[in-house]
Formats: C-alpha cells, sequence, structure tokens
C-alpha cells in the first residue's frame, strides 16, 4: 500500500480528509479487501489511542491490542477456490415491495468510523477477545490453505456446550420466523464461536457505559 | 346579536379545527416510534447493503460481515464470521446453507417456493403497545450520521427490548442493543462499516470456506404423512405468555433427517419463539445431543428442550431463557381434526 493511500486512511479516520476525497476513499474501500482490513486496523489503534486519553476502558487492554493487531484477520481479496455444492433451482420468488424498495435503492455509500468516543470501549472490547486466539491448526481446510484467515479465540473458565447440529438446524429453521433486528441478533450469536453456551449469559465486560450515556442521552 | 352567535359559531368551528389539528398531530407525534421501526424493518429486508459489524455479547465480541441483496424478488444473503469460528450462513432464493468449519458440516435446507422469508416475520400492531413501550429518547449523531434513537421496554420479563441508533437516511439501525427487562444491555450490534448498492454481485454471495471433506446434510422431501396419524395428533400451547399467540404452524424435515417435525411459531408482535415436536426415540440420541430438560444459550437467545408424551419438544426463541421453558412445558398434543 503506497504512503499516499496510507496517509489518506490515516486521515479519513481522524476525519480530517476532505468530504470528496472521503468519497473517493470510502468507494474504494468497499471495494478493497486489503485496503478494508487495513482500516479495522486502524480502528483497533484508535480504540487503544483513544483508551490512552482517558476512556474508561478494561484493564489490560494495551497489551491485547498489539495481540489483536498481530492476530488482525485478511481477508482475501477473492475467494479461494471450493468445491461447492451447486444448487439446481433458484426459487426466484416474488416478494411484495422489495423489488421496488431495492430497485430505487440510491448508490449511496456510508463509510463509518468504527466507534466515536462514547463507543470507544466497545471497540476495545472488541479487541479484547482476541486475547487468547490462537491460530487454529486443526480448524477447517480453508484455514489449512489460508492459515492467516482464521483464528479461533479460547476462553478458558467457561463451560461450553457446543450447539448439536439439532440445535443448529432449529436455530436456522426459527430464524426465519424472527422480526430483522431478532434474526440478525440470532445469527450473529449463532455464527460466534461459543454459541451454545450453557447456563447464564455471564461476561464481566458490558458496554455498561452505554447505558449511562443513554441515561444522559441529549435531546 | 345574530352577528355574535356566528362570531362564537366561527370561533368553535376554529378551536374545533384546532383540537383535532392538535389531536392529529399528537397521535402522529405517538405513531413515530413505531413507524421508525416499520422503516427500520423494511430497510432491512428490502435494501441491498453490505456492512461490517460487531457483535457483543457475554464480555466477547466479534466482527461479521452481512450481505444483503434483493433481486427480482429473490432475497440473497450472506453472513459471516470474519474473526471467529469462520461460519457462514448463505441463503440465495429458497436454499438456505449454514456452514460450520468448527464442525465440518454444512447444513442445507430447501424451502418450498411458496414460503417466503417476509411471510413469517412478527408484525407489530395495537397488541405490541400493550407489552413495550416505544419511545423515542433522542436524536443524535453516531458515526457522522443523524440517527433517531429508539427504546423499545418490555412492561413484564417475558421478552427482551431494543435500543436501536437508526439513520435518519436509510431506516438501518446503526446500532443495537439488546436489553433484559431491566434495561441492562446484554447483547450489542454495531455497525463499523455500511454500503448500501443498487447491485451486489451473485460471487458476494460465495462461500469463503473451503468445503472440501465436509458433511453435508440436507432435508429430504418429506414422506407423505400418514393422514391417520396426522389428524390424531396437534401440537399447541395450552397456555402463553402474556401477548403471545400462534403466528405459523408447519410440518418440516430438518437437514440430516427425513422424519418430519412440527414447528410452531409464537409471537407477540417483536418476539417471536419458535416449538418443534418431534418423535422421541432413544436410539436417535447421539452424544451430540443437548441433555434434555436442559436450557442452552445462543448469544441471548434461549432454547430449552423436554419430553412430553413421548415427543421431544424444543422451544428456541430471542427471549428469556424463562419464556421459552414457560412455552415448552406447556404444549401439549390435542385430537386432531375429524376427517
Amino acid at each position: 500500500m503506497n504512503e499516499e493511500l496510507d496517509s489518506q486512511l490515516s486521515a479519513m479516520f481522524d476525519d480530517e480528509l476532505p468530504s470528496a476525497e472521503c468519497e473517493l476513499l470510502a468507494r474504494r474501500l468497499s471495494r478493497d479487501e486489503l485496503l478494508k482490513a487495513r482500516w479495522g486496523r486502524y480502528a483497533v489503534m484508535g480504540a487503544a489511542i483513544r483508551a490512552e486519553g482517558g476512556v474508561r476502558l478494561n484493564t489490560g487492554l494495551p497489551g491485547r491490542v498489539s495481540t489483536a493487531i498481530s492476530a488482525e484477520p485478511v481477508l482475501a481479496a477473492e475467494p479461494a477456490p471450493q468445491r461447492r455444492e451447486r444448487w439446481g433451482n433458484r426459487w426466484w420468488q416474488p416478494v411484495a415491495g422489495a423489488a421496488v424498495a431495492a430497485g430505487v435503492a440510491a448508490v449511496s455509500i456510508l463509510w463509518m468510523r468504527s466507534q466515536a468516543v462514547p463507543d470507544a470501549p466497545n471497540l476495545a472490547q472488541a479487541a479484547a477477545p482476541m486475547t487468547t486466539s490462537v491460530v487454529s491448526g486443526n480448524a477447517s481446510p480453508a484455514s489449512t490453505a489460508e492459515p492467516d484467515s482464521y483464528v479461533v479465540p479460547k476462553t478458558p473458565g467457561r463451560r461450553l456446550v457446543v450447539p448439536s447440529t439439532e440445535l443448529a438446524n432449529y436455530v436456522v429453521a426459527h430464524s426465519e420466523f424472527s422480526s430483522p433486528v431478532g434474526r440478525r441478533n440470532l445469527l450473529s450469536a449463532f455464527m460466534a464461536t461459543e454459541t451454545g453456551t450453557a447456563g447464564t449469559s455471564a461476561g464481566s465486560e458490558e458496554p455498561t457505559e452505554d447505558v449511562q450515556d443513554d441515561a444522559k442521552n441529549p435531546q | 346579536m345574530r352577528r355574535t352567535r356566528s362570531s362564537e359559531r366561527s370561533s368553535t368551528v376554529a378551536l374545533s379545527c384546532f383540537a383535532l389539528a392538535w389531536a392529529m398531530a399528537t397521535v402522529a407525534v405517538a405513531e413515530e416510534p413505531g413507524k421508525w421501526l416499520e422503516r427500520m424493518n423494511q430497510a432491512l429486508t428490502t435494501r441491498n447493503y453490505d456492512g461490517t459489524f460487531s457483535h457483543w455479547q457475554g464480555g466477547k465480541v466479534e466482527m461479521l460481515r452481512i450481505i444483503h441483496r434483493v433481486q427480482d424478488g429473490a432475497v440473497s444473503e450472506r453472513l459471516v464470521s470474519l474473526d471467529g469460528s469462520g461460519r457462514e450462513f448463505i441463503r440465495t432464493g429458497s436454499d438456505l446453507a449454514c456452514y460450520l468449519p468448527d464442525k465440518r458440516i454444512v447444513l442445507v435446507e430447501r424451502r418450498p417456493p411458496e414460503e417466503s422469508l417476509f411471510g413469517g416475520i412478527p408484525a407489530i400492531n395495537d397488541q405490541t403497545a400493550k407489552f413495550y413501550d416505544i419511545k423515542e429518547v433522542a436524536r443524535t449523531r453516531l458515526n457522522r450520521r443523524d440517527t433517531h434513537v429508539i427504546t423499545v421496554s418490555p412492561k413484564d420479563e417475558f421478552r427482551y427490548g431494543y435500543r436501536l441508533w437508526i439513520d435518519e437516511t436509510t431506516a438501518m439501525p446503526l446500532k443495537t442493543q439488546l436489553c433484559n427487562a431491566h434495561g441492562k444491555v446484554i447483547e450489542q450490534i454495531v455497525f463499523a462499516s455500511l454500503t448500501l448498492s443498487s447491485r451486489i454481485p451473485d460471487s458476494a454471495f460465495k462461500p469463503e470456506v473451503s468445503t472440501e471433506g465436509f458433511q453435508w446434510l440436507r432435508n429430504e422431501a418429506a414422506p407423505p404423512k400418514d393422514p391417520a396419524a396426522a389428524a390424531s395428533l396437534v401440537w399447541d400451547a395450552l397456555k402463553l405468555p402474556p401477548g403471545f399467540k400462534m403466528a405459523a404452524r408447519k410440518a418440516q424435515t430438518m437437514p440430516g433427517s427425513t422424519d418430519p417435525v412440527d414447528h410452531l411459531v409464537f409471537t407477540d408482535g417483536l418476539a417471536s419463539v419458535s416449538v418443534f415436536v418431534e418423535a422421541h426415540s432413544q436410539s436417535n440420541a447421539s452424544s451430540e445431543d443437548p441433555p434434555l430438560d436442559e436450557s442452552a444459550r445462543v448469544g441471548s437467545s434461549s432454547a430449552f428442550s423436554t419430553v412430553i408424551d413421548g415427543h421431544k419438544v424444543t422451544a428456541v426463541g430471542e427471549v428469556p431463557p424463562a419464556t421459552v421453558r414457560f412455552i415448552a412445558n406447556s404444549v401439549k398434543a390435542g385430537p386432531g381434526p375429524r376427517q
């Protein structure tokens, strides 16, 4: 990546890039996976910098951030050649209003900075789980082929239940009847490594700052 | 005198008009938060978008990417874990595929073409307001975007609430918090990037994970149901938490199985719970199965499984554990309609 692009990216993250250039760079970001990965690293670094500026973060963050940066996953620019089952028919079915709405959707690009200051703790938490990440050596063929692509976080000390295939089936089937937001939450959680965690969802690192922020949210 | 009466009548009419206008304005304002939810649902289901977001739950955060496209009336969607399990969920039309690299399994479900994704989505209605307080609490900037902050607060502990930062221009939820009945945040999604495109290529919906050596589990066509058996048992919930009603009932087969499963869906307009009923056989149980009469969690969503009248009953939903337990335990088989 050339220095000029790097500089532009940095300026964009710092909200110092002129809007016209910002839009151009955003378009490029939407196409360039390597650039996206670089942006992700800026987000993590930004959280660390903001933390040093006094934002309340979890203890031990700086060390973990460095681990996170080194373990930052990189999306392949092009999907690796794969052997996939070919789906014969696609059931192109009419959905009321959907085509119209999609058709009129403007070609608008939002490129948002990963976290504003009030959300910095959340980003810090985004870095946190990677602290115990190790590169999986036997997770999948993809991991073998692209060792930098996947990391499998390990969080010792929690009782885990690997979700059964049956539960996975139920989750997918149920998601078809969830509200759009509920569905996204459910499937996102299912995609996460520790789906099926038994017992209570005992997490000590909660975005309490958000609750506090909301309580005093300006009108 | 006549002029005076006329003047009084005019004043009365003016006041009435004013009162009517004020009342209408009040109603409009009152409806606004609910309208934002409707717009958000429409945006999530009908727009084309490609975004990366962080998902926080239980002290753990993962980055995920979501790509959603509606083209020629067909919905395509891909959700992929970027830094965790590498799992992917891909929908293309009526085909759902779930790639689980950690289990080296691909689940494939082909849904009947007449079933659309949007048919089963809960709809916010007048009843919903009885069980949730829906308010706009702020208009604020989030990542340089103007957003409306809408809170959906449950009135009891049978359901969760939401706090949503909805983009004023696109109605996309840029930040979502799932809260328990006490307002405590238990799950959060925040978009780091979001691109709304008029076109998204087919290549965006191809899995990144190699499936070589994976086991593919598909749902086979359901065998014709024995009419006598079908008529003999109809499953229903004898008692439901306030506000929940049955929204759908269907028989379906699950990937990797040919046995039909009764799928019941209950919703209060926002939250929904699925109940799956299948014949219980010890021989079908494997070490992988969750223990019976035990709860499981999928993020903040809950699952509860038990055995009732020789059938395995499992309730799954984005509700508190007590709610799935309540519903699963109240499911009973009744005689079916006479032929």
